[in-house]
């Protein structure tokens, strides 16, 4: 195949629907005769339901229907769990609980949904839902991850003895015995904070049932549309063909929008055909604060053993995470976490034992980054006090420890979140990460331009974080190409697509495969109807997995054309060349057929057919890979604190990605702003703040404070390839990579810019408040 | 949460203990209280209007009055609920004779706080809360001047409670007074001007969605 | 019974009589009464700007305000902006720079940045940064957007 579009920055073919309004979100579904719901939640995170009165709201003008737990009768089921724990690992503790359409006994978070109002419209429902009395009788609630663990600490779940949700240990070489050899040991307590995914539409659910043909059509704002469909045809006792659902455009998603089954996910569809009228539900951005998920709360006890030369001799970390109230998604956080505490760097000895926990706050589920940040902060971190230690260059003492290119495919002798060896497959990381020094001037700014300034009484520093993300993990994805009679391409695949550009860059591949224009390739995906194999869109995979379906899909559709054009033409195949939509003689150009025409020649109305031929041209494939790609990069920055007001000032951004083969440069560099604004967000500006009684003290983006565009600077992107070998586009994800280093990288540099102050930043996020408390700490034991 | 502090009542003990214990002055100290009822010996149920910045809405709720020690202390325990959220708290009050026919009222207690009072309120919630008490206790000195005045036989003075939106404005007046008697730099000043109009605005929205 | 009043409104120059509750937020009442569903909804508290539309001209926020005070006025939203067919030379310019990823936030961006490039023919990135600094954005971490306002600023002075 000619590369005519891989690798180049095609403008996306989906815009201009996006750019003029005309692009369908959830919210804009109307339906005749639809019907609107609301949720009573709890404003408690713990308590008992004694007892619940809905007759106001039933009799209220306008309210067609109220369910709860009980009115459900036999339909009330607890949600399956979306990830099972891996069957491979000896002794994991694991405790499934999933979450609950409506609360039967026992609230476990706020905003955990109680009863449902259906009515004409969302404002009717809402007055509903205040017409509901509820009894709830508060119990001690469990927030600190840490007291959750006392053996007093009250119980999320009753019928467990302890709110460990999980227990899962993980071991490489023999970290106990390196430990007595090392010249440097460096123990810190680090701990990470949650935050909030905001994608900037909230859920949304609507579903119709269709009585007389038996189908059910369900619009929904998720990343795994084909799972969405398999589940609720499962619980609702359908065939999987009855049942319909479409992901269209989503209004961002982050992680959230892969947790299934959210409650409102099975209740709407179960509303629908319950009362035979469309339902639409819309989250509330005050809602999306406490019923979507969260992600990055943990408490490390790490360590690291070093020599004197700098070189990491293993690593060590005992942590728990807090996975909300329930746990309907496995150990994919605590495993990625696991898989990224020894980052790029060649380490021998590795132990890491980790504790899930329950607690009375919202569920936890992966969010962009998903549990990398917080292995690559720990890391990061002990390695910046290990380099301040021993007096090393930041940059030289990563240098020393890189896992160098010689050594691929690396083994880690752990498994991954898909429960896979975790296997690094590739890399080259050093001109990577002498790229991003490069880029930002490090040895200038370090020896000329830093003391200059400070001479000026300045506070400015410089940070540089190299970092890995697991990629483009199994099981598979799947994609049908079919060439229409109009010479024009259809793709059809399941992943789903929340503004990742699929629409442009699958186009591409299938329009080097096949010759075409790339305008010419039109794609659906996120729509069950259209095909209904693969998993979804998560862990930064679509680029490799869907897209290796894709291309292997257009690979059999190209040898079908090719086939046939040889009979039709009477030439050989090897003497055909397939472009501009039409294939030709390579030698006789005027020897040729459209590929519309010989699309339509494959297609015959009359005649005979041979024995064992299919019709069209056209062809389904899936790829699934054999274990994880990691992608690599290292970001860089300079900044500026002022210590009297807290204010930082990015003055440059540095961000050097190796993520294979890059299908669209421009969607890549989107890709990574995108990463970095939210790991700044992480960093700085971004916590959600819980009280000792499991409220959420900042729940409206009045108080919770995302990036604005004064906030993000300018990011300086550099590129590297290094092909993935498990994969034939060589591909690697880059959807994650961009929010990954930034807390680390922030950490670094702000130690950087305060010298004076000795600080050991061991937490994220930080924020000015949090920094001014630092420093008045510090500057009390000066 | 924990609220505390004091005030001075510009009369004798028995006489504000009296005040402080009659639902019907209480429910004019503070706007927007619908009713006050005594449902049993020491136990009273009312219905009130509640804005905490851009939360806004009618919570009802029960109050117990325990451990009295007339006309010197009490413990007074409250729980409410509504749109907005609840409120729980145990307060303790203490009336102490200045000796010069003025009374010290001292109260501290805990008050936990719950829905959108406590995730959209939260940073208004101290300062409007401590601001709705002092307005309140003000009211009830007016009452207790209007009390004695009648006591002694001088005459009438006048008493009317405040009204809903007076009070709210005394609130307002409060709250952004705080924040510029804490603040530094006049761009907190500016910020809080922005913050009143953007709740006004919100408090149109949330009434209304 | 509820009270309804009669809102009599032009949107992108057609003229629309509805009759509303008091309470209906004019978001509401353009996406669902109207069926213009360009303008999103993200926050309902007036901080994300997705509902950004122009009345009378202005930016202003529609989850901010009610139907009926809309009465009597004059109404841009994205769909009034440009077709697929026929980009406005600002939408051209962000299909150029790529300064939409999954595309919730940008109608309300571009609707906040036509009359800033109105009144700021020629914008610096500071400038620039400014005007959508109250419009939210998580996908693109605003770069583009500016690269596409910068490009926009160039294809309207052309």
């Amino acid at each position: 195949m000619t590369k005519k579009y891989i690798g180049k920055r095609i403008k996306r073919s989906e815009d201009p629907r996006l750019l003029t309004g005309e692009a369908l979100f959830v919210d804009d579904v109307e339906i005749p005769g639809m019907l609107h719901a609301a949720f009573l939640r709890s404003d408690y995170a713990h308590a008992y339901l004694k007892s619940i009165d809905v007759s106001a709201a039933q009799a209220r003008e306008g309210v067609v229907a109220v369910f709860t737990a009980e009115t459900m009768g036999d339909d009330w089921q607890p949600g399956p769990p979306l990830v099972s724990p891996p069957p491979t690992v000896e002794d994991v503790i694991f405790h499934s609980r999933t979450q609950v359409p409506l609360v039967k006994d026992k609230v476990r978070h706020v905003g955990e949904p109680i009863a449902i109002v259906i009515a004409e419209s969302r404002y009717i429902a809402e007055d509903a839902v205040d017409d509901i009395v509820v009894d709830l009788e508060p119990l001690d609630v469990v927030v600190d991850i840490e007291k959750a663990m006392q053996p007093d600490a009250p119980l999320v779940h009753d019928d467990l003895d302890s709110n460990l949700a999980a227990h899962i240990e993980q071991e490489k070489g023999d970290y106990a015995a390196i430990r007595e050899e090392a010249d440097l040991i460096i123990k810190r307590r680090i701990v990470i904070d949650r935050g909030a995914a905001v994608a900037m539409e909230n859920r949304g659910i609507v579903a119709q049932w269709d009585a007389k043909s038996q189908r059910l059509t369900v619009w929904d704002t998720t990343q795994a549309p084909i799972a969405i469909r398999n589940g609720l045809a499962a619980r609702l006792d359908l065939s999987e063909h009855q049942v319909r659902v479409i992901a269209p455009f989503i209004g961002g998603a982050f992680g959230p929008k892969m947790m299934m089954f959210y409650p409102e996910e099975m209740l709407i569809p179960w509303v629908s055909i319950k009362l035979d009228r469309p339902i639409k539900w819309i989250e509330d951005r005050y809602e999306n604060f406490y019923a979507t998920t969260q992600e990055r709360g943990q408490v490390h006890e790490a360590e690291m053993a070093l020599t004197l030369d700098g070189r990491i001799l293993g690593v060590s970390d005992v942590f728990l995470h807090d996975s909300g109230a329930y746990d309907p998604y496995g150990l994919t956080l605590p495993l990625n976490t696991q898989c990224h505490m020894m980052g790029p760097y060649d380490i021998a000895n590795y132990y890491s034992e980790s504790k899930v926990v329950f607690t009375n706050k919202t569920i936890v589920t992966p969010v962009r980054g998903a549990g990398r940040p917080q292995g690559i902060f720990i890391v990061e971190r002990l390695l910046d006090l290990a380099a301040k230690e021993l007096g090393i260059d930041p940059v030289e003492i990563r240098k020393r420890n890189l896992i160098p290119p010689d050594a691929f495919p690396y083994e880690h002798k752990i498994i991954d979140q898909a429960f896979a060896p975790l296997i690094f497959d590739s890399g080259n990381y050093k001109p990577v990460l002498e790229k991003a020094a490069d880029m930002i001037g490090y040895d200038r700014f370090v020896k000329d331009e830093q003391p200059r300034l400070r001479a000026e009484g300045r506070h400015v520093g410089i940070g540089i974080v190299p970092f890995i993300e697991t990629t483009g993990v199994g099981p598979y994805e799947g994609a049908r190409v079919t060439v229409e009679a109009s010479g024009k391409i259809n793709v059809a695949t399941g992943v789903g697509t929340q503004g990742q550009g699929h629409f442009t860059s699958f186009a591409q591949i299938v329009a080097d495969q096949l010759g075409v224009d790339v305008r010419d390739v039109h794609l659906v995906t996120g729509d069950t109807a259209e095909f209904h194999w693969g998993t979804g869109t998560f862990a930064s995979r679509g680029s490799v997995v869907a897209a290796n379906a894709i291309n292997a899909s257009a690979k059999l559709v190209r040898e079908k054309i090719l086939a046939l054009a040889s009979k039709v033409l009477e030439a050989p195949e090897d003497e055909l060349e397939l472009a501009d939509g039409v294939i030709r003689v390579a030698d006789v150009p005027r020897i040729s057929i459209s590929l519309g025409e010989l699309a339509m020649l494959a297609n015959p109305l009359r005649g005979a057919v041979e024995p064992g031929t299919e019709p069209g041209l056209e062809a389904t494939a899936y790829f699934g890979p054999q274990y994880g790609a990691i992608a690599f990069g290292t970001h860089a920055m300079i900044v500026e604190v002022d210590p009297q007001t807290m204010m930082i000032e990015i003055k440059r951004y540095v961000a050097v990605e190796d993520c294979g083969t890059v299908i669209n440069p421009l969607i890549v560099d989107g890709q990574i702003h995108g990463g970095v604004s939210l790991g700044i967000g992480n960093s700085y500006y971004e916590k959600l703040v819980f009280d000792e009684n499991g409220q959420l003290l900042n729940a409206s983006l009045m108080d919770y404070l995302i990036p604005t565009a004064a906030e993000v600077p300018r990011i300086e992107i550099g590129h590297e390839e290094t092909r993935s070998p498990l994969n034939p586009l060589g591909s690697k994800g880059v959807g994650e990579a961009g929010a990954i280093p930034v807390p680390a990288l922030f950490a670094q540099a702000m130690e950087n810019a305060l010298p004076e102050y000795d600080l050991e930043i061991l937490e994220a996020p930080l924020s000015p408040n949090r920094l001014f408390e630092l420093l008045r700490e510090k500057e009390r034991e000066l | 949460m924990k609220l505390e502090g004091e005030y001075i009542f510009d009369g004798p003990q028995e006489d504000v203990w009296e005040l402080v214990r009659d639902p019907d002055v209480l429910a004019t100290a503070l706007p927007g209280t619908q009713s006050l009822d005594q449902v049993g010996e020491n136990e009273y149920e009312g219905v009130m209007n509640v804005r905490i910045g851009p939360v806004a809405g009618v919570f009802s709720g029960r109050i117990v009055v325990s451990d009295e020690v007339p006309p010197e202390t009490c413990t007074l325990t409250v729980e409410g609920k509504g749109k907005p959220g609840f409120i729980n708290g145990t307060g303790y009050v203490n009336l102490i004779d200045q000796g010069d026919s003025t009374t010290l009222m001292k109260y501290d207690g805990e008050i936990q706080i719950g829905g959108r009072l406590a995730s959209v309120g939260q940073r208004l919630f101290d300062t409007t809360s401590k601001s709705m008490i002092r307005q309140g206790l003000e009211t009830l000195n007016k009452a207790l001047q209007a009390r004695i005045a009648v006591k002694t036989g001088g005459g009438e003075v006048e008493y009317k409670p405040p009204s809903e939106s007076e009070f709210a404005v005394a609130v307002a007046k409060d709250m952004a007074g705080e924040a510029l008697s804490s603040s530094r730099t006049t761009w907190i000043a500016v910020a809080v001007v922005i913050v009143i109009v953007i709740v006004a605005l919100i408090l149109i929205n949330l009434g209304g969605g | 019974m509820r009270h309804l009043f009669d809102v009599g409104v032009t949107v992108n120059g057609n003229r629309y009589e509805r009759t509303v509750e008091p309470r209906l937020l004019l978001s509401d009442f353009l996406r669902h009464d109207l069926g213009l569903t360009g303008t999103h909804v993200g926050c309902e508290h007036g901080v994300c700007g997705s509902c950004t539309i122009l009345f009378d001209g202005q930016p202003v926020r529609s989850c901010l305000m009610f139907a009926v005070q809309a009465n009597g006025h004059e109404i841009l939203t994205v769909e009034g902006l440009g077709t697929p067919e026929d980009l406005h030379p600002l939408q051209e310019a962000f299909w150029e720079a790529h300064s939409v990823q999954c595309g919730f936030c940008t109608p309300g961006i571009l609707m906040t940045l036509v009359p800033f490039l109105e009144e700021n023919p020629n914008p610096n990135e500071d400038e620039i940064r400014a005007a959508i600094s109250g419009n939210l954005c998580r996908c693109t971490g605003y770069q583009h957007i500016v690269d596409g306002v910068k490009l926009a600023a160039q294809k309207m002075s052309a």
